[in-house]
């Protein structure tokens, strides 16, 4: 299926987004906390860029400030190379706990972005029936958040975002929240689903596996305040970024990037 | 905790009423130890309770006197959810009318509602208006404080995903937050009518013509002590019936809220 | 501007800026209290006494006595009942609490009585405590007992039913008995949750006793205003009512701080009134 993103000029050598010099700092100068220092960061079209780094290093604090939900202290957040202003359809955001609507039912959840925006009736239904089915959702239209498993919730929450025809997808360590079973099974799926439709990626994990398998390019970020330790650009096999995650985590390839990225973790979280 | 399953704990419920109402009749029997005019024995109650839906009892029938509280305590609790629903949303949203309007309600909200019965009772009378504008005011601070509570409540990011998709200040407002804060609303409703109903007794008792708590005083000075135990439990079994009667809109006005709960 | 600017600066905190609004809320509307009554004398001092006016008979009832007693009187009078409502109802309502919690059967059969209790309004015991006890100290008190049992009875079942299981077999492992267990685990553990039914009874105690007040006695501060309502005494009926108030806030805080102090192990003492 052609998606809008690959018809979507886009200028070669400009990145979709980037991320300029940006650092927050949350309280006063000073006396407050210095989230992220400093980082550049970005993501050209159709690329699938991994964040990782250990806990509370300021990656989603990166995050909130890619989306625009958060002014940067300091820095630019650019979209094709123009500032991006307030959030919106343009980026799509998938947070770590979900942040469905309780008082909506599925279809309801991710019909609300098409609906805030003025989409037509019409085109509302037909993107949201391709996307139910897409996701899996087909069966579960009428049901509300609270009666989904944390796996079914996720996926709604991924619909919702697909659903607007983002030209940037904004993942909070989307899968942080699931257990390890249904994480392999969405994990697969938004491998397959970057695969086949080239959507533009900025994805934030703490799972070092997760990143050097979706990812194209992965980003080492170190301990608070975050700064870019590494940037890790990993060979694009066509067996391993193909198969599933069982399959791929065998790839000698694999093993390397794992490592090495492993260890520079390792080393910010071992670090005095 | 080992809870009984539900049909069992609702026989051992009945069982327990039976034999406490047995202890009462056996208690206040003729001739037993508690003299009838202390405590009437059930069937004087019952008997009472009888005659009253027929016979007026210091001039109403029973079902009038009940109306009667309920219109007021009714009218009462709607009049300040109009004006509490509203007042409590804006002011969580709007942070300038919180710092205004708040150190009012700060000041207002510890006194007891009923200690402005006799403010009202010489501005007003001892009209509806009068008790009517107490049951207001014992209503209006739960509304107004769970109105803003529920909107404190709504997780923020839910409010970021409305605005990563799209949504400007009043669609969020109005399809995420008011929504989403439904079923605090509901248990803020139940507490609202809570205080409303427990002040009206008061009113009734200190400044009416009409009423359950009416009912109750004049039972008292008369020494009608089954008339009052009926009043009594009249008082008891609206209160349940109108908190059980909210509870039940949940379902309708929130069913997502309902379902949850459900599966725990 | 100016203001956004500030705050952008870090300059100006919420806090302050809050208790700036609610500073300038408050003084306009006694401002507006003063003009309309002392100033412009829109409202006719029968209905509506000035603040002065208000003040004025504050310091007169501190000394002179109104309907009997001095407002010192009438303060110490409504303490000394309230008191001995709520002390009834702690030393019934725990213990109670700790056996519904503990002993199923002894809840199944006592809840029907409770529940009664539970949702009659205070108010509604007025008749029967007056027709039981006439206009003496024991009708108040027994209204601040109804309306202070409840609270003790459910957040003390609450904090037991709550108490983690493991700590109460860690307990038994180290060979304490019921007693010991109830004495050194159990009690502290559901101690903020007791605490918790210790605020809500004392303000619903406090509530109720000013309605007995209203309607039957000769002392307190719920009789004095409603002398104040029979002699037209708007001012006295603000005296009382702001007396009310604020004594219901002083004892609050009190028992609120007292907390960590009676609770050391808690570290955060939550607000939490529900």
């Amino acid at each position: 299926m052609p998606h809008d993103n690959d018809t979507n000029k886009s200028i070669p050598g400009q990145p979709k987004l980037e991320l300029r010099h940006i650092t927050k700092r949350f309280g006063k100068e000073g006396a407050g906390v210095l989230a992220v220092d400093d980082c550049s960061l970005s993501v050209e079209n159709g690329e699938f860029v991994c964040v990782v780094g250990p806990s509370g290093c300021g990656k989603s604090t990166l995050m909130t400030v890619g989306a625009g939900l958060e002014d940067a202290t300091e820095g630019d957040v650019l979209i094709d190379g123009e500032p991006a202003g307030p959030p919106g359809p343009r980026r799509s955001v998938v947070f770590q706990k979900f942040a469905l609507f309780p008082s909506e039912t599925v279809e309801q959840n991710i019909k609300f972005g098409l609906q805030m925006t003025g989409v037509p009736k019409s085109e509302q239904e037909s993107r949201l029936v391709s996307q139910l089915r897409i996701m899996g959702l087909e069966h579960f239209r009428k049901a509300y958040p609270s009666e989904l498993s944390g796996g079914m919730q996720q996926r709604v929450a991924i619909a919702r975002a697909l659903v607007m025809q983002p030209e940037i997808l904004l993942m909070d360590e989307p899968f942080g929240a699931l257990d390890a079973q249904t994480r392999t099974i969405l994990q697969e799926e938004v491998q397959r689903l970057h695969r086949e439709q080239h959507y533009t990626v900025l994805f934030i994990t703490h799972s070092v596996e997760e990143a050097v398998y979706l990812g194209d390019r992965v980003v080492v970020m170190t301990k608070r305040p975050g700064r870019i330790k590494k940037e890790i650009s990993l060979p694009r096999d066509v067996v391993w970024k193909t198969g599933d995650i069982e399959e791929a985590a065998e790839h000698p390839d694999f093993i390397t990037a794992r490592r090495e990225i492993w260890s520079l973790v390792r080393e910010e979280i071992m670090a005095p | 905790m080992d809870r009984l399953p539900g049909s069992k704990s609702f026989l051992v419920g009945i069982a327990a009423i039976g034999c406490w109402v047995i202890v009462w009749w056996w208690l206040t029997r003729s001739g037993g130890p508690v003299p009838t005019l202390y405590f009437p024995s059930p069937e004087d109650v019952w008997t009472k309770f009888v005659r009253m839906w027929t016979r007026p009892y210091i001039g109403s029938t029973l079902l009038e006197h009940i109306l009667s509280s309920l219109y007021i305590v009714l009218f009462g609790w709607a009049v300040a959810a109009v004006v509490g629903i509203p007042l409590g949303i804006a002011m969580a949203w709007w942070k300038k009318l919180k710092w205004i309007v708040f150190p009012i309600f700060q000041i207002i909200r510890p006194v007891p509602p009923l200690a402005w019965i006799p403010l009202t009772i010489l501005w007003l009378g001892i009209g509806d208006i009068a008790r009517m504008s107490v049951v207001f005011i014992a209503a209006l601070v739960p509304w107004l404080m769970n109105s803003m509570l529920a909107v404190y409540s709504v997780d923020k990011i839910l409010i970021d995903a409305g605005k990563t998709l799209g949504a400007n200040d009043r669609q969020i407002l109005t399809r995420i937050v008011c929504r989403t804060a439904l079923p605090t609303l509901v248990a803020a409703a139940r507490m609202a009518l809570g205080n409303a109903w427990s002040t009206l007794v008061a009113a009734e008792i200190l400044a009416a013509t009409a009423g359950l708590g009416y009912v109750a005083v004049n039972a008292s000075q008369l020494l009608d002590t089954d008339v009052l135990l009926v009043a009594m439990f009249m008082i008891a079994i609206l209160g349940i019936a109108l908190t059980a009667l909210i509870s039940l809109t949940q379902r309708y006005l929130a069913p997502w809220s309902v379902t949850s709960v459900q599966r725990g | 501007m100016l203001e956004r600017g500030l705050s952008r600066l870090g300059m100006v905190s919420n806090r302050s800026k809050s208790l700036f609004y609610g500073f300038l809320s408050l003084t306009s509307l006694m401002l507006i209290w003063f003009l309309s009554t002392s100033v412009f004398e829109l409202i006719e001092p029968r209905v509506l006494p000035s603040p002065v006016a208000v003040v004025n008979q504050l310091i007169w009832i501190i000394e002179v006595p109104f309907s009997g007693l001095t407002l010192p009187g009438h303060i110490l009078s409504s303490l000394e009942r309230w008191g001995w409502g709520v002390f009834t109802a702690m030393v019934i309502g725990i213990p109670v609490g700790v056996l519904f919690a503990w002993t199923p059967w002894f809840k199944s059969l006592m809840n029907p009585v409770f529940e009664l209790i539970h949702f009659i309004p205070p108010f509604a015991y007025i008749p029967l405590a007056v027709l039981w006890f006439g206009a003496s100290t024991a009708t108040q008190a027994m209204v601040v007992f109804v309306a202070a049992f409840p609270a003790f009875v459910i957040n003390t079942q609450l904090g037991v039913s709550q108490v983690d299981k493991i700590l109460v077999d860690a307990a038994r492992v180290y060979g304490a008995g019921p007693f010991a267990t109830l004495r050194r685990v159990v009690i502290p553990a559901a101690a903020p949750s007791i605490y918790t039914g210790l605020r809500i009874a004392i303000s619903n105690g406090w509530m109720a006793l000013v309605g007995a007040e209203l309607v039957v006695g000769k002392v307190g501060l719920g009789f004095m205003i409603s002398q104040g309502q029979e002699n037209a005494s708007v001012a006295t009926i603000f005296v009382g009512v702001i007396t009310i108030g604020w004594l219901g806030v002083m004892i609050d805080t009190i028992v609120q701080r007292s907390e960590r102090y009676v609770l050391p192990w808690r570290k955060n003492v939550s607000l939490n009134s529900g």
